[in-house]
């Protein structure tokens, strides 16, 4: 019997003939490693931009979103555990989309970039790989949402294909990590890192879930880290929890949970700190870190205003603003 | 002392029946979970692979090679707890 060890992601999965890794789709079948849902998406839609979220790269751009069953994390709040936790030969819907079908679609859609996101991409990385060289030949983005567990060679590699990415620090606490979703914390900042290296815009995004990770010395720790390691200009987003899956035991976060996390993480340093999930906050819009003009007004994924220069800057003091805009 | 004599009745019998069973089934259900749980901590998971192989058939999966993987070497799958039966 011929096992084959995966090298994509932190776990290093030793996985004997017809057994699948702990992500569920990455099979070896005959002592070699297949990419089972390579091209067969179980999810497409067009979203904006905003609901990846990226607030600073192509705001209201509609973007061709999708993912394939399976993850390499188990988080117990997981909102889309009907697709990340389960196996390709498991799902109701399959879509047949290789890297040119998908490339075309997207841009009969009018969309000007490819968002790989919902379930984790880095489970699919062969798929997001050549999609990504595809649509980048055909001039267009691509977006990568991802939980960053995966191991730094592979992913300086896909960064050649990636423009942005969103990646979820679920805590900046290692405990949690191995008690909710079933990683490590040290990858995921390690990944990060990376991708700052290797220019990839990057947003982070944390969902803060009551009394669980929304202690205020943590959230400011992890503003400091990213301030530090990322640069004060990374847009950071504060999720609101919703009860999921396993986790229907918490309440949804607290507004003022929120609003403190924002605050402590604008003390620390960052200059961009956004409320997510919540329609109608004030943390949902774009503010110069200057003089406070309001740049970007947002309500929920939608934008009400845009008041940046073509060349993103403030229009009032005409302060650089961080991000792609056009 | 006065003590009641108690003939055991059908009903008896049958709940004392039904608490069997279902002790029964708790300690297989637990079993069955414990015996999945350590083939799956290991870093691999089983699959239906016959429904697998179906859908690669059907061409609703595929077969494409990935990349970022090598042979387990002897040291990695004596690690992994050993293989599919």
């Amino acid at each position: 019997m011929s096992a084959v060890t995966c090298e994509l992601c932190p776990r290093a999965c030793v996985i004997p003939e017809g057994g699948a890794g702990d992500c569920r789709i990455r099979v070896n079948l005959g002592g070699k490693l297949r990419a089972t849902t390579y091209g067969r998406p179980s999810a497409i839609h067009i979203d904006p931009m905003e609901k990846k979220p990226l607030y600073h790269f192509h705001p209201g751009a509609p973007v061709f979103s999708i993912a394939t069953a399976g993850c390499n994390l188990h988080c117990l709040n997981c909102q889309n555990w009907q697709l990340s936790q389960r196996g390709g030969e498991e799902m109701e819907q399959v879509y047949r989309a290789d890297p040119p079908d998908l490339v075309k679609a997207a841009k009969e859609e009018g969309c000007k970039a490819l968002a790989y996101t919902y379930s984790d991409p880095i489970v699919f990385y062969e798929y997001v790989y050549d999609s990504g060289e595809l649509a980048h030949r055909e001039g267009m983005y691509n977006v990568f949402v991802t939980a960053g567990y995966i191991n730094r060679k592979p992913l300086r590699r896909l960064c050649k294909v990636l423009d942005a990415s969103n990646v979820d620090i679920k805590a900046f606490d290692d405990g949690f990590y191995r008690r909710v979703n079933g990683g490590t914390l040290q990858p995921v900042l390690d990944g990060l890192v990376t991708m700052r290296e290797e220019g990839v815009w990057i947003e982070v995004t944390n969902l803060l879930i009551p009394t669980l990770n929304d202690d205020l010395a943590m959230i400011r720790k992890m503003a400091r880290w990213v301030r530090d390691e990322l640069g004060e200009g990374t847009p950071m987003h504060f999720s609101r929890f919703h009860p999921e899956y396993r986790m229907r035991n918490l309440p949804p976060t607290p507004g003022r949970t929120l609003d403190r996390a924002r605050k402590e993480a604008m003390d620390a340093g960052l200059q961009f700190v956004y409320v997510g999930n919540v329609m109608g906050h004030e943390g949902g819009s774009t503010y110069c870190p200057r003089d406070g003009t309001l740049l970007i007004g947002r309500a929920g994924f939608w934008i009400t205003e845009n008041n940046l220069t073509a060349d993103g800057r403030c229009p009032t003091c005409n302060e650089k603003i961080p991000g792609v805009w056009t | 002392m006065i003590q009641k004599i108690r003939h055991p009745r059908p009903r008896d019998l049958k709940f004392l029946g039904l608490v069997a069973v279902t002790g029964l089934t708790i300690v297989l259900y637990l079993d069955t979970g414990l015996r999945l749980a350590g083939e799956t901590g290991s870093g691999w998971r089983k699959l239906d692979l016959d429904a697998l192989k179906q859908k690669i058939e059907s061409g609703e999966l595929r077969e494409r090679e990935a990349e970022w993987y090598h042979p387990a070497t002897g040291e990695e799958t004596r690690g992994a707890g050993g293989t599919i039966p």
